[in-house]
């Protein structure tokens, strides 16, 4: 029987996906869990698996189009089947209705745009030829034959004509970035341009100067609705609390050469913020809930993610089931999570799994802030810098080690006394680690 | 040199092969008195008398098998299918006996005789005496093929057929019997795996066969008048095929028609446009395109078996259309 | 044999039909109307009006490239069959096969045939399914002197016999093929004799006597009936027109006008006509009445296929696989 591939659902909150390769080609052998194709989705470049074994029959999605998720785009057959007529005409289809599983294939999908698909360069073969010859690449040329093909005399033409010397990866770099090339001044022999000029001039163009228009590029883009979706769709209410710091930090500094020795890992301030607010969720479980039309959600599971701050903005990566996890635990995934966050080799799951979030600016002179919550989660908390604090006891001053925690949650169905009483829990859990954090 | 249709170059042809050379024996239906069905064979046996130009009866696998067996014992057999759509009655005869043996036999054995049939549409004969599938003889290692254009070509490689060692399909064409030509009175021949550039010209290339490469003719003159240089390539025998001067000339002018009346699917066009694709296609400034019959059977009613077939007009609209890509 | 008076006119009738309308193509071909190649079957009537005569509607026939005459006596409509001819969509092929190639499953013609020899393996395979279908149909099949060389027709006489089939080889025996006289074409002058080598009778009758025809051919359809197998019938008979319309002056490169003349002494209509009105089953003016009557059929055939249109062009792509969707 011909199994339907589609674009998975990769994630609560992912809507559109676009392939950007596929590692099959049409005719193709495949078998089931080899990777098909690549697919992007907001944040995340994914391989999406094949469900079957079989003939790579058929490809209804070219790369470059964006389409909601489910959509079928390709056609696996068995030996000797042929592939259904319904598929002949060649346009992605929407899955059938009943493969849907959650109520959010219900909300609206923004329609698939209707880009055409870029594919390779159309040249006649003599335009090829006398392009290789010439060292010039076809793909800045315009053409002027039948349907835009580039001729033999459109490269004629352009060799003719003074023009930018390019290298290949400079091209690519230039293309990626959205420079134009004849705009970046070349270094190389003959001015011609090389991969570091195409770099300085990005570098340069991304620089924001007053004055500038800079546009919003796509993970900007996504940023913005997503954080405006949330601010204007939760009602937002804050609380602050002042956590003592000095017991945790001993106890850190206590079993700091232990994990270092031992387990080769460095427990960072944040793990401990991980660990105890899942422990606090586990008193409070609405903290874990998200809202869906008319209904709340309490989610199975505990995912705390952390955010990290890229070059190019923010990503939160979550680390599963964080109350289940020994400290040891928390501390590997954390890295790895960061590791790969700043290489970029996230999973599309531990970008969307997350169900509640911490986020820290200790590193800076901030003392508390508040955040915005990451949808569709209800509760995230804000940790400002560790500060030396005194205080009187007794009449006598003494000083402590302090950070303001903040919280802020979706006050659609988190009360102010809820979030004081998960806050103080926290606060608890945070002062007292050595019962805390007994569970290794 | 004088004058003379493309029937009598084929008549003197064989007139001079049975003079010359007693092993020549013409075998057919209706060769004789009657002349042969397009009078190619008038009059040869009033000269050379029935023993040497035999009518046969209708039994095709029989006199084109007795021609093999002749041929492979000493003769030179020059045998008349009345259509090529008659030659499907005796295809064992030609694919599995003719073409086979000298290979199969270790290169014992020859089969120097040569088969005539003729093909083209538009007399209104419909289905089974209107065909042009020539390329399937093209398809057969073992066999050469001829098709002459003109009344010159059809008399010398008529004759290099007779005087070659190997089994020859001789392709005539209805259409070519009555036009004429300058043909020389003596004897000549024409090698084999020679094409003609018919008309050069820089531009387009039009590879073409048969009754197509007078059309091409027309059509190169026609585009002419809009600067448009046509080359016309005549392969005049599909096996061996001259790729060197189709490559040469593709390598000049980057475009390239193939002009052939068989059905469009595995034709002669087919196999022309795949050399070029393999061994000139970065040579190439537009797509191959062919000018071929539709993948249908010839239809009888005119108005049909005239949009069956094409001709210079139909090439010139092709030739306009590669030089969309100028 | 007794034949009612009935039986005796449609014998009339068919062949005077057959006759009319083949006068009426010969003119048309002249005037350039019907396109072409016209292979007539003047003088040789009585056969295709004793065979089919014989036959239910629903056993079949294959014809050959002279099928104008094998057709009409089978029933097929002259209507269709003119517009063919014409080339028009009305016509029995929607104009894709003309005069060669008339067929109608329906009356049980499985086609004429361009193919010297192309229709006995397919009237063999016709009788085999009959015999397969557990039916008693018979096919008949009509071929030449001429064919009588083709392969085709000892395997297929081969088959017929060795498996009981109900067939009937009707051999035409018109002494020529093309311009080919039998003498040359072949070492015997009874082509029945060869239903010796496969075991079936075989019988050399006369051709232009319709009534000789008809019994000859009820026998054979009887014993293929009844299960005994085919017969082979030889029936010497003269084609009177040239092998096609256009042959220079009726194929006088390869026969005398002297011959020709004999030959059209022995009409076979004029035959059954002085027998019908000395037996006095019919006056001439009954008979002149059939003639007027044919002719009207005619003129009204011909003025159906006039007023018929031609196919349009992209009909030429239809038809070509029994089903549209391997069409490309
Ligand atoms: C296989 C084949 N070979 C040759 C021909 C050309 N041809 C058409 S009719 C004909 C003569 C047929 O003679 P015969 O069978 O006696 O029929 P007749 O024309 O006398 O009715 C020939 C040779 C053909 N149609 N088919
Ligand atoms: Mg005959």
């Amino acid at each position: 029987m011909a199994t339907e591939v589609v674009i998975p659902m990769l994630g609560v909150t992912i809507e559109t996906g676009i392939i950007v390769e596929w590692l099959k080609k049409e005719g193709d052998q495949v078998k089931k869990g080899e990777s098909l194709f690549v697919v992007e989705a907001d944040k995340v470049v994914a391989e999406v698996e094949s469900p079957a074994s079989g003939l790579l029959a058929k490809i209804l999605l070219p790369v470059g189009q964006k389409v909601p998720v489910l959509t079928v785009v390709a056609v696996i057959t068995d030996p000797g089947e042929s592939v259904p007529a319904r598929y002949l005409s060649g346009a992605p289809a929407a899955a059938a209705a009943e493969r849907m599983p959650s109520p959010v294939a219900a909300v609206p999908m923004t329609a698939p745009t209707a880009l055409p698909a870029p594919g390779p360069v159309r040249a006649v073969p003599a335009a090829r030829t006398l392009a290789r010859e010439k060292g010039m690449d076809l793909s800045g040329i315009k053409g002027s034959g039948p349907a835009g093909v580039i001729l033999h005399k459109d490269v004629a033409e352009a060799a003719a004509a003074p023009s930018v010397v390019v290298s290949h990866l400079a091209r690519q770099a230039s293309e990626k970035a959205g420079l134009p090339l004849g705009a970046i001044p070349g270094s190389g022999v003959r001015g011609r341009v090389m991969q570091a000029d195409v770099a300085r001039a990005a570098a340069e163009a991304a620089a924001p100067r007053l004055g500038k228009i800079i546009p919003m590029d796509r993970m900007r883009r996504i940023i913005a609705r997503r954080m405006a979706e949330s601010a204007f769709t939760a009602p937002h209410i804050h609380f602050f609390s002042d956590v003592g710091m000095d017991a945790l930090l001993a106890f850190r500094g206590q079993i700091l050469p232990e994990f270092e020795t031992r387990l080769g890992l460095r427990p960072s301030v944040n793990d401990f913020l991980i660990k105890a607010a899942a422990l606090a969720i586990r008193d409070y479980p609405l903290l874990n809930a998200i809202v869906k039309g008319e209904e709340i959600h309490i989610l199975p599971e505990i995912n705390v993610c952390l955010a990290v701050a890229l070059p190019d903005g923010l990503i939160t990566p979550a680390v599963s089931n964080a109350d289940q996890c020994g400290l040891a635990e928390i501390v590997r995934l954390r890295a790895d999570l960061v590791r790969r966050a700043r290489a970029g080799a996230l999973t599309v799951a531990e970008l969307e799994r997350g169900t509640f979030t911490i986020s820290s600016l200790a590193q800076y002179d901030i003392s508390h802030f508040t955040a915005i919550l990451n949808p569709p989660q209800s509760a995230i908390l804000s940790v400002g810098k560790t500060r030396d604090t005194i205080y009187l006891e007794n009449g006598q001053v003494r000083s402590a080690r302090m950070a303001t925690l903040g919280l802020s949650v979706d006050h659609r169905i988190i009360d102010g006394t809820l979030a004081a009483e998960f806050l103080q829990t926290l606060k608890a859990y945070l002062e007292k680690p050595a019962f805390t954090f007994l569970h290794v | 040199m004088r004058e003379i249709t493309y029937s009598q170059a084929l008549n003197e042809a064989l007139r001079i092969c049975m003079t010359e050379d007693e092993r020549v024996v013409l075998l057919g239906e209706d060769i004789g008195c009657y002349g042969g069905i397009f009078q190619v064979t008038k009059d040869l046996q009033t000269e050379f008398g029935p023993d040497r130009v035999v009518d046969t009866p209708i039994s095709e696998a029989g006199f084109v098998g007795a021609s093999v067996g002749a041929a492979l014992t000493g003769m030179r057999p020059v045998t008349e299918i009345m259509f090529i759509d008659f030659t499907t009655v005796c295809m064992d005869m030609i694919i599995n006996q003719m073409a086979k043996m000298h290979y199969m036999f270790g290169g014992k054995g020859k089969v120097p005789m040569v088969l005539r049939v003729n093909i083209g549409a538009g007399r209104g004969t419909a289905a089974q005496h209107s065909q042009s599938f020539h390329s399937i003889f093209m398809h057969v290692p073992g066999l050469c093929v001829a098709a002459p254009s003109t009344p010159y070509d059809a008399k010398g490689l008529l004759i290099e057929a007779v005087k070659n060692d190997n089994p020859v399909i001789f392709v005539e064409h209805k259409r070519l019997y009555n036009t004429r030509g300058m043909v020389p009175e003596e004897s000549y021949r024409i090698p084999f795996g020679r094409a003609e550039v018919k008309r050069t010209g820089k531009d387009v290339t039009v590879f073409a066969t048969h009754a197509l490469v007078l059309s091409a003719l027309e059509a190169a003159e026609e585009a002419a008048r809009d600067g448009i240089d046509v080359e016309v390539i005549d392969p005049r025998t599909l096996a061996p095929l001259d790729k060197d001067t189709l490559i040469a000339s593709v390598k000049k002018t980057g475009r390239l028609l193939v002009a052939d009346e068989d059905n469009k699917t595995c034709g002669v066009a087919a196999e022309v446009s795949a050399i070029v694709a393999e061994d000139a296609i970065e040579y190439l400034k537009a797509p191959i395109l062919r000018n071929c019959s539709p993948d249908t059977p010839v239809p009888f009613s005119p108005p049909l078996e005239k949009s069956f077939m094409f001709g210079k007009d139909r090439l010139l609209e092709s030739v306009r259309r590669l030089m969309a890509y100028a | 044999m007794k034949l009612s008076k009935e039986k005796l006119l449609s014998f009339y009738r068919t062949m005077q039909t057959i006759r009319l309308f083949e006068n009426r193509i010969s003119d048309l071909y002249a005037r350039g109307t019907v396109p072409g190649l016209a292979h007539l079957y003047i003088g040789e009537e009585a056969v295709a009006a004793g065979v089919c005569g014989a036959l239910r509607p629903d056993d079949f026939i294959t014809s050959t490239h002279r099928g104008h005459g094998h057709v009409i006596a089978k029933g097929a409509d002259l209507k269709p069959m003119m517009a063919e001819l014409f080339g028009r969509r009305t016509g029995y092929c929607k104009g894709k096969g003309g005069s060669m190639h008339i067929a109608d499953m329906n009356m049980g013609i499985l086609g004429a045939n361009g193919i010297a020899g192309g229709g006995l393996p397919i009237a063999v395979g016709a009788g085999w399914s009959a015999k397969w279908r557990g039916t008693d149909q018979v096919a008949a099949c009509f071929f030449g002197d001429g064919a009588s060389n083709n392969g085709t027709f000892h395997e297929s006489l081969n088959l017929a016999s060795l498996h009981k089939l109900p067939v009937i080889f009707v051999c035409e025996n018109n002494k020529y093929g093309i311009s080919v006289c039998q003498l040359k074409h072949q070492p015997i002058i009874d082509i029945a004799t060869r239903a010796t080598s496969y075991d079936m009778p075989g019988s050399v009758l006369d051709g232009n006597d319709v009534l000789e025809v008809y019994e000859a051919v009820v026998k054979a359809v009887r014993r293929a009936r009844t299960g005994e197998g085919p017969t082979l019938l030889e029936f010497k008979t003269y084609r009177w027109r040239g092998h096609h319309e256009g042959d220079p002056n009726q194929g006088e490169r390869y026969r005398t006008k002297e011959e020709i003349t004999q030959w059209m002494e022995k009409c076979p209509i004029q035959r059954l006509a002085a027998k019908l009105v000395t037996k006095k089953i019919a006056s001439r003016q009954a008979l002149d009445a059939i003639d007027r009557e044919i002719t009207t059929a005619i003129d009204a055939a011909v003025e159906f296929a006039t007023q018929s249109e031609f196919p349009a062009l992209e009909e030429m792509y239809e038809d070509v696989y029994a089903s549209e969707d391997m069409a490309k």
